[in-house]
């Protein structure tokens, strides 16, 4: 599963575990607000619709494609929630619908990709766009606000202070994502189809089927993720999960998900996620300012990459 | 052999090329074996030998695709270790590829230059169309084929093609790089050309033979007799024969290439079920088509049968293995696999129906090197023994199952959390094996299964597919070995460019020899080509 040698920790695992650690440690000495309650509410609450976003997208990216769209789906799923909130006011089980959309957006993703056979990088490159002019379209380019007390409850409750109750349906959502990763059919099919479409292919895995379906549940959590974005924000607004797209890849591939697919998954998504949440709530606390922020962070993913890469087992880097 | 001595590049007597004891290895594999030999100028070098025997191998290393192990290559006297095919090119050894290594999109002119685009520069920036076009109409024009230069390579079909392949690595040398005695590599370019392309590359090697020197790789015995001045036999990664084509024929080479000492009983014949159920035919294949690569093929293997295919390159025989299990499905005909019959074979069908395939490329296309052991046996299972309808995976049938057929496949340091690229090729292979028995099934289509392997990993396989056998599974065999057709097959299908030519019976008693197999492998000679050998 992680990763090919033979000591059970090995260096693709214990890198991420460690910068989380150097950078909590520096962010800690380096500012007074760091390490503070209030900052890890916030922080768990800036990584949860992070790590939503990302359960779902590990699938894609195990499995050797690549979902660019996550991000509009998030801001799509998020302006029509609004919109139907607002509208008719069905409280929770917005949820459903939010699933229901999301998975659809992913579902028409996967259909193209598997059984048009057009590229992911370019299917979803396409549908982001779609998305996003659908939800701007939907919101007529502002923000609108959101009213709903029990979504309100299960963003920003605290069921376990210090953390917000998005934070605990992050967590859960997580615990089922690495659970199908290792103990089902699905999981392991992502994994197989990942490390050798072809061998896969030879051995009966219904190879495109399994590509709508991976595709399908990444739309589906990046829905559940929109809602739970919207619900702790109060609002939906045009910026909505426009630094998804980057930060998603980005924590995907520092935890150690390979992009050629087959290594790694959803368990180590949640380092990735930390590191990134990590430096975006440090550096904004020591008063970086955004453009050098972006910076740091492209130069920490690729250094995280760099030195974790398995190089005896490069398959194809594009 | 001969054995030239090294003199000055100008010296028309000293050779061209030497190769002194050029080894090589691939893992346990021995695929060239001490051979040394020389090339001299104004002579055309003949190399035959089976599928494997070295051939591909020796051109790979002459080309600079690969390095060897061992062994050293002097051209005109001066050390050759090129590091690439294009320092082999500026060298002055040109190649043409078996599979053809053209650009299909782009017009002619500019596959005729490939790689030398720097010689048509102006003021360092712009491409000198016109200069391209010119000096790949000289080539065309000297080499005497019908080509317009202009045109998109796509356009022409594969013969007219391989001609301007053929073309490229001829001339180039001269009349683009300027080396004065190029040694062109042919490896195999005559399998597809058709008549007048034929006529014409003849003439293309004489005049090479004019100016540098040729080695021509052939299964064209008779071509190879007739324009080589001096003919090597490959075998089992050995030179085992320099033949004079005056005289030798087609027979002496056909001995020479084949005729080994079989092992008593390396293939178990003594356990080759004689008594077949006749009734129950496992598989039937009927009128199997697949435009270019296979015609109106009809087979059938019955409970406990081995049959084997065997063929030359371009025979079909792998195409059709991949055509009967569904996974590169053909334009029309029926497989019938028990009781489940299908004019569209689809993989997956074929599998519940009982059926298992092991490919011919174990490292790429039969299993994943970097998971463990226990994944790639389950993978084919994954619908029914190894999880359940809930998608729930059964993680510890799968250590138990695999722990057993680890054990009973004897595969070495073959533990389920291992992971695959630690084991050797045979016990990768009795991997792919495992993933088929595990499901009990019915039929097995076997593409290559031994190759790669060692001689004692070789046998344990070929003890356990007999063992398969007396179970009543039916096997497919396609493969390149002839003594492993010949040893482990009840009947043996001959194929050529994808027809079958014949069916041979054989039973312990009435086992055909290689030469007889070789001999209906091979294409007939055709009677209104005579090259002539200047």
């Amino acid at each position: 599963m992680s990763s090919k040698s033979r000591i059970r920790i090995d260096r693709s695992l214990w890198l991420p575990l460690g910068v989380v650690i150097v950078l909590t440690i520096f962010f800690s000495l380096t500012s007074n607000a760091f390490a503070s309650i209030r900052n890890l509410t916030i922080v768990s609450a800036q990584a949860s619709t992070l790590l939503i976003v990302c359960i779902g997208a590990t699938f894609v990216v195990l499995m050797g494609s690549i979902d660019l769209s996550v991000g509009a789906v998030v801001l799509l799923v998020g302006a029509v929630s609004v919109k139907i909130q607002n509208g008719t006011g069905i409280g929770g089980s917005i949820i459903v619908v939010a699933a229901i959309l999301g998975g659809l957006l992913g579902l028409l993703n996967g259909i193209i990709y598997a059984y048009g056979a057009v590229p992911s990088f370019v299917v979803t490159l396409g549908s982001l766009s779609i998305f996003s002019g659908v939800a701007l379209q939907i919101l007529e380019g502002r923000s609108i606000s959101f009213e709903s007390e029990s979504l309100d409850t299960i963003a920003i409750g605290q069921w376990i202070p210090p953390f917000q109750n998005i934070a605990l349906c992050a967590i859960a959502i997580w615990g089922v994502g690495v659970l199908i990763a290792e103990r089902t059919r699905f999981g392991r099919y992502m994994y197989l189809i990942g490390g050798g479409e072809n061998v896969a292919r030879n051995s009966g895995i219904p190879v495109k089927r399994y590509k709508v379906y991976a595709f399908t549940l990444s739309g589906l959590v990046a829905g559940l993720g929109g809602l739970l974005a919207v619900a702790r924000l109060g609002a939906a607004g045009p910026t909505l999960g426009q630094d998804l797209l980057l930060n998603s890849l980005a924590a995907i591939v520092v935890g150690g998900t390979s992009l050629s697919g087959g290594v790694g998954g959803p368990h180590r998504t949640l380092l990735g996620v930390l590191i990134i949440a990590i430096l975006d709530n440090g550096l904004n606390l020591l008063g970086v300012s955004a453009y050098p922020q972006l910076v740091i962070k492209g130069a920490v993913v690729i250094a995280a990459v760099l030195v974790s890469q398995n190089r005896r087992q490069s398959v194809l880097i594009k | 052999m001969r054995d030239g001595t090294l003199g000055d590049a100008g010296d028309a007597k000293s050779p061209l090329l030497t190769v002194s004891r050029l080894t090589k290895h691939f893992g346990p594999n021995i695929a060239l074996d001490s051979v040394s030999f020389s090339v001299h100028r104004n002579e055309v070098i003949g190399f035959v030998g089976e599928n494997g025997a070295g051939k591909s191998t020796l051109l790979n290393i002459l080309s600079g695709m690969l390095t060897q192990d061992a062994g050293q290559m002097f051209l005109s006297g001066e050390k050759y270790q090129p590091n690439g095919y294009g320092a082999a090119c500026k060298l002055g050894i040109s190649r043409v590829f078996q599979e053809q290594a053209l650009i299909l999109n782009v017009p002619v002119y500019q596959n005729l230059v490939l790689g030398q685009e720097s010689r048509f520069v102006k003021a360092g920036l712009f491409l000198d169309r016109k200069g391209m076009i010119a000096a790949a109409e000289r080539m065309i024009e000297a080499a005497g084929i019908d080509v317009d230069v202009r045109r998109i390579t796509g356009e022409y079909d594969f013969s007219r093609r391989q001609a301007i392949e053929i073309v490229r690595a001829c001339l180039t040398p001269t009349y683009l790089l300027g080396i004065q005695h190029p040694l062109v590599l042919l490896d195999e370019p005559t399998s597809a050309l058709g008549i007048e392309d034929e006529a014409a590359f003849f003439r293309l090697v004489d005049r090479l033979k004019r100016q540098g020197a040729v080695v021509f790789v052939s299964h064209r015995l008779s071509e190879v007799l007739a324009i080589s001045d001096m003919i090597y036999v490959l075998k089992d990664g050995q030179l085992v024969a320099a033949v004079e084509p005056a005289s030798a024929n087609e027979t002496i080479l056909h001995s020479l290439m084949v005729g080994r000492e079989r092992a008593s009983d390396y293939y178990h014949e003594s356990r080759q079920r004689r008594r077949l159920k006749q009734s129950s035919a496992l598989l039937e294949v009927r009128g199997l088509n697949r435009p270019g690569k296979y015609h109106d093929v009809s087979i059938t293997v019955h409970a406990g049968e081995i049959v084997g295919i065997g063929g030359l390159l371009a025979s079909g025989k792998g195409a059709l293995g991949k055509g009967i299990v569904g996974l590169e499905p053909p334009a029309s005909g029926s497989v019938r696999l028990n009781g489940y019959i299908t004019n569209k074979p689809e993989i997956r069908q074929l599998i519940r129906a009982g059926i298992g395939y092991i490919p011919a490329e174990r490292l790429t296309q039969g299993l994943i090197p970097q998971f463990r052991l226990s994944w790639n046996v389950s993978m084919a299972s994954g619908h029914d023994l190894f999880a359940g309808r809930s998608g729930r995976w059964f993680r510890r049938k799968e250590e138990r199952l695999v722990s057993e057929y680890v054990s009973r496949l004897s595969i070495k340091s073959g533990a389920p959390q291992i992971f695959c690229h630690q084991l050797s090729g045979g016990n990768q292979q009795k991997v792919v094996l495992a993933r088929w028995l595990c499901r009990k099934p019915k039929m097995l289509v076997l593409d290559n299964p031994t190759r790669g392997i060692d001689a004692g990993a070789k046998e344990e396989i070929y003890r356990l597919i007999r063992n398969l056998t007396l179970e009543d599974v039916g096997i497919l065999l396609i493969t390149d070995e002839l003594l492993e057709l010949i040893g482990l097959s009840n009947r043996i299908i001959i194929m050529q460019s994808g027809r079958v030519v014949t069916v041979l019976d054989a039973a312990p008693e009435t086992k055909p020899s290689e030469h007889d197999l070789l001999a209906l492998m091979l294409p007939a000679t055709p009677q209104m080509l005579t090259p002539s050998k200047s």
